[in-house]
């Protein structure tokens, strides 16, 4: 979603416009739930933030200055959401959710009903493997590249909202963690 | 394969494994209704879980103080779920009707001295609406 259709559809939904705020909900979440999934919260913390998170945009609706910047507010808000969250969590009860970006998708999309025809189980698997060694890399480049996995791809605005990183040290820690990917996959003859 | 490229079949991969849960869209989609049109936003000022950790094993409630205009309010939330409780103090002191927005939607009162209490600690986000004479005052979403 670019930058001039978020503007405009945050202006309608502002004004009252139903529709345009159902748009950008769909336009936006995926980078909301990305930033939410790099955080490595349990399911139940990780669903909490993401309402959290567009509910505070409902209630800014006609506070927002620059409603094309809008997908960078949401990432910083779900950002600090996260961080409170982590911290609740290491005072009262630590837990470990190592298994929690493990689970299998609890939703039908669309793709998945393209891939269960026969002649797309090869590229299933090679899908199913670039997943499984994304989930293999190192906490940083997992949490950057969960970020940037959004749909459509975030701006680095947005990723340096989501992750409070600085806008120029993106482009490097992307090229570095591709790359690691990259020899992964390599390693387990993906190529 | 360049990093585009790479960076693309990532995309596919999380789109596949690892979408947003489409009750949860729904969720946000609805959240529409909850536009306060009506009333002032009293914003997050202080929450005592972004101070510097004190003293390790320290049980110490959750404070949290919303400003708006002319209303402060204050929350110290001890426990959680239903063995907690949620204490606020209106500033100035005021009796007021609150609604608690949220999965399990509540009717508070607050006391002449602005003081009300919730038995329970709510899960999930809210928000108090604040009915005060002559204002309503919605508290910014938060999760406990």
């Amino acid at each position: 979603m670019d930058r001039d259709s978020i503007g405009i559809l945050f202006r309608a939904a502002a004004d009252g416009d139903a529709a345009a705020w159902k748009s950008l909900v769909e336009g936006l979440s995926p980078l909301v739930w990305a930033v939410v999934r790099s955080h490595r919260l349990t399911d139940a913390d990780g669903h909490e933030v993401y309402q959290t998170t567009w509910f505070r945009l409902v209630q800014n609706l006609t506070r927002i200055r620059e409603p094309e910047r809008v997908g960078a507010w949401l990432a910083s808000t779900a950002r600090h959401e996260c961080l409170k969250v982590l911290k609740a969590a290491r005072r009262v009860s630590p837990s470990d959710d190592a298994g929690t970006l493990d689970r299998a998708a609890d939703d039908h999309t669309p793709e998945q009903a393209v891939i269960e025809s026969e002649e797309a189980a090869v590229e299933q698997e090679r899908v199913r493997q670039v997943w499984q060694a994304f989930q293999d890399l190192g906490e940083n480049c997992r949490r950057l590249l969960r970020v940037l996995m959004a749909t459509p791809p975030p701006g680095y605005q947005e990723v340096s909202a989501a992750l409070g990183l600085a806008v120029g040290s993106i482009g490097p820690i992307r090229q570095r963690c591709l790359g690691r990917l990259r020899v992964l996959l390599a390693e387990r003859g993906v190529s | 394969m360049n990093d585009d490229e790479l960076e693309r079949e990532l995309r596919r991969a999380g789109g596949l494994f690892d979408p947003v849960p489409s009750d949860l869209l729904q969720t946000a989609v609805e959240a529409f209704a909850l536009r306060t049109l009506d009333a002032e936003l009293a914003e997050l000022a202080f929450d005592s879980l972004t101070e510097p950790a004190r003293v390790r094993g320290e049980e110490r409630p959750r404070m949290l103080t919303f400003h708006a205009p002319g209303l402060t309010v204050d929350l110290e939330i001890t426990g959680g779920g239903a063995d907690g409780r949620v204490v606020g103090q209106l500033i100035p002191p005021q009796a007021a009707r609150i609604e608690l927005l949220g999965r399990q939607p509540a009717a508070l009162t607050a006391d002449d001295l602005g003081r009300f209490v919730c038995e329970v600690v709510p899960t999930g986000p809210f928000s108090l609406r604040c009915r005060l004479a002559g204002a309503v005052v919605a508290t910014e979403w938060v999760t406990v």
